[in-house]
């Protein structure tokens, strides 16, 4: 009998600690608490602070890129000179098979490839603040365009 | 933010307290030919092209001599150390028209010919158009003009406007680029920061720079008033003078008095060049044709392409010498005027929506862009 009696001991003990546990981390499982207006705007103006640097260096700001240590273009163009308004970049319709490359490619491959080639600037790192700011630039140009991945 | 409609942009993009742009407005005058324009830019962007010639026909009612004349534009010239394959391309083009067989009569130079008006880059183009022996006629554009406000541009290639009648037709040239309105002074801006804006294609400071300005209207008037009204005549602009896209100033902004002082003539040829792209347009008896550049080429503009216009081709970022070229104008015995592009490549219209620099547009929604805003 009393061999009997520790196994259930220790169940009631376990769903005893269970419990508690529950008890403890219930905080945890919450939702996130509402978003206040002050983090939106906050939020906003952390992306449109990288627009604007992507602006500045899609357009050749010698001294966003001296400040970035990058060097896009080593002909006095700038990307903005084939693209005004970002046109023509087409971010919604990456990644795709790229003709040029001839390989299936990112948005980010692509801006290199025409830093690299077209502009015969330096290619960037492409998780650094440069990429990201052009990204976060020709992105914001294009909202609203209709997604479709693989577009030729 | 939704996609801005273009009287959103103007009012946006205006100055605080500006009265909105009338082209923005629509009345039932501007609603017709607006509807001729955009109504249909969809059509076009979705495939649906119009049977042109690969030429562009131009009949004139007058018969008269046959005769030639080229156009070469938009070189965008920096020093040579800068940039080497914007002057290997305006070299091609300069030793093209020169090999012609028989020659031009004349070469007109459209503008752009520097990208930031410096001196050098000026005196680069004239050395680079010495080894044309036709005559040699120009035209200004913004980034010959706003370093020194022209002073450079008007002393080696002479001042526009100008007219000179050659076998039947009348040709005019219009500077469309000298009347932007005053934003440096009062921002003190340099010489250089202002020239730099002006070369900016999407650019806002510069705003709606592209006119022909009152002076320059009633010179047009006067001088076409002693003309025939079947006769022909062809005027050239660096800017179109329709309402294409003006945000890029794809356009000038009194468009509307240009086309009334035109409207008497049957035969009007404006040639134009800034859109760096093939472009075609009528607008009651005015046609227009859209130029090439040799430098680089512009992409169509988000909305308003002409649905005349047949597109040109995506072409190839990675070759230099795609997309841009020069032309050969030709005005037959008959009468008959052929456009033709001389771009460096072999297909220049796109046959199908894949291949169209319009049809590659379908999905594509743009906003003005913010920078110099903020």
């Amino acid at each position: 009998m009393a061999n009997e009696k520790v196994p259930c001991l220790r169940i009631a003990a376990g769903v005893a600690v269970l419990f508690f546990l529950a008890i403890d981390t219930e905080p945890a499982f919450a939702h996130k608490e509402k978003h206040t207006s002050d983090q939106l705007e906050a939020f906003q103006a952390v992306f449109m602070e990288q627009v604007k640097i992507g602006d500045l260096l899609f357009h050749g700001d010698a001294e966003t890129q001296k400040k970035l240590n990058v060097n896009l273009s080593n002909t006095g163009t700038a990307c903005a000179m084939c693209h005004p308004y970002a046109s023509d970049t087409h971010p919604h319709e990456f990644p795709k098979f790229q003709e040029q490359m001839n390989e299936f490619a990112t948005l980010r491959n692509m801006i290199n490839w025409c830093i690299e080639k077209p502009s015969e600037g330096e290619k960037i790192d492409p998780d650094g603040p440069a990429m990201k700011a052009l990204e976060a630039y020709i992105y914001w140009s294009n909202r609203n365009s209709k997604l479709d991945p693989g577009r030729h | 933010m939704n996609k801005l409609s273009r009287r959103e942009m103007d009012q946006e993009l205006g100055r605080p307290g500006a009265h909105p742009d009338r082209s923005t407005v629509l009345t039932r005058r501007t609603f017709l030919h607006k509807s001729l324009l955009y109504g249909t830019t969809g059509a076009a962007a979705y495939g649906l092209f119009f049977p042109l010639l690969n030429t562009i026909d131009m009949a004139f009612a007058q018969s008269g001599q046959s005769f030639k004349f080229a156009w070469i534009s938009d070189t965008h010239l920096y020093p040579k150390n800068v940039n080497k394959r914007f002057v290997e391309k305006a070299t091609r083009a300069v030793q093209e028209l020169q090999a012609m067989n028989p020659p031009a009569d004349f070469l007109i130079f459209g503008g752009d010919m520097a990208q930031l008006g410096d001196p050098v880059e000026l005196q680069l183009g004239a050395e680079l158009l010495k080894e044309i022996k036709i005559r040699k006629v120009f035209i200004p554009g913004e980034h010959d003009w706003y370093l020194d406000m022209g002073a450079t541009w008007n002393k080696m290639f002479g001042a526009a406007p100008w007219t000179f009648d050659h076998k039947g037709v009348r040709f005019v040239g219009l500077d469309t680029v000298s009347h932007a309105e005053d934003f440096w002074t009062s921002r003190k801006l340099s010489a250089k920061e202002r020239m730099g804006h002006m070369a900016t294609l999407d650019g806002t400071l510069g705003g709606a720079w592209a006119a022909v300005g009152p002076e320059q209207l009633n010179w047009l008037s006067s001088t076409l008033a002693g003309w025939g009204k079947d006769k022909p005549v062809v005027i050239f602009s660096h800017n179109p003078l329709y309402e294409y896209y003006p945000p890029w100033n794809f356009w000038i902004r009194d468009w509307r008095p240009v086309q009334e002082i035109l409207q008497p003539y049957g035969n009007v040829t404006n040639i134009h060049g800034h859109v760096h792209q093939v472009l075609y347009n009528e607008i009651g008896k005015l046609r227009s044709i859209g130029m090439l550049a040799t430098s680089w080429p512009w992409p169509y503009a988000p909305e308003g392409v002409p649905i005349l216009t047949r597109p040109m081709v995506r072409v190839d970022p990675g070759e230099p010498f795609d997309g841009v070229g020069w032309a050969v104008h030709t005005i037959d015995s008959g009468g008959r005027d052929d456009a033709q592009y001389k771009m460096w490549r072999k297909d220049i219209f796109a046959e199908a929506e894949v291949d169209s620099g319009t049809g590659d547009n379908r999905n594509q929604v743009l906003s003005p862009r913010i920078a110099d805003r903020i």
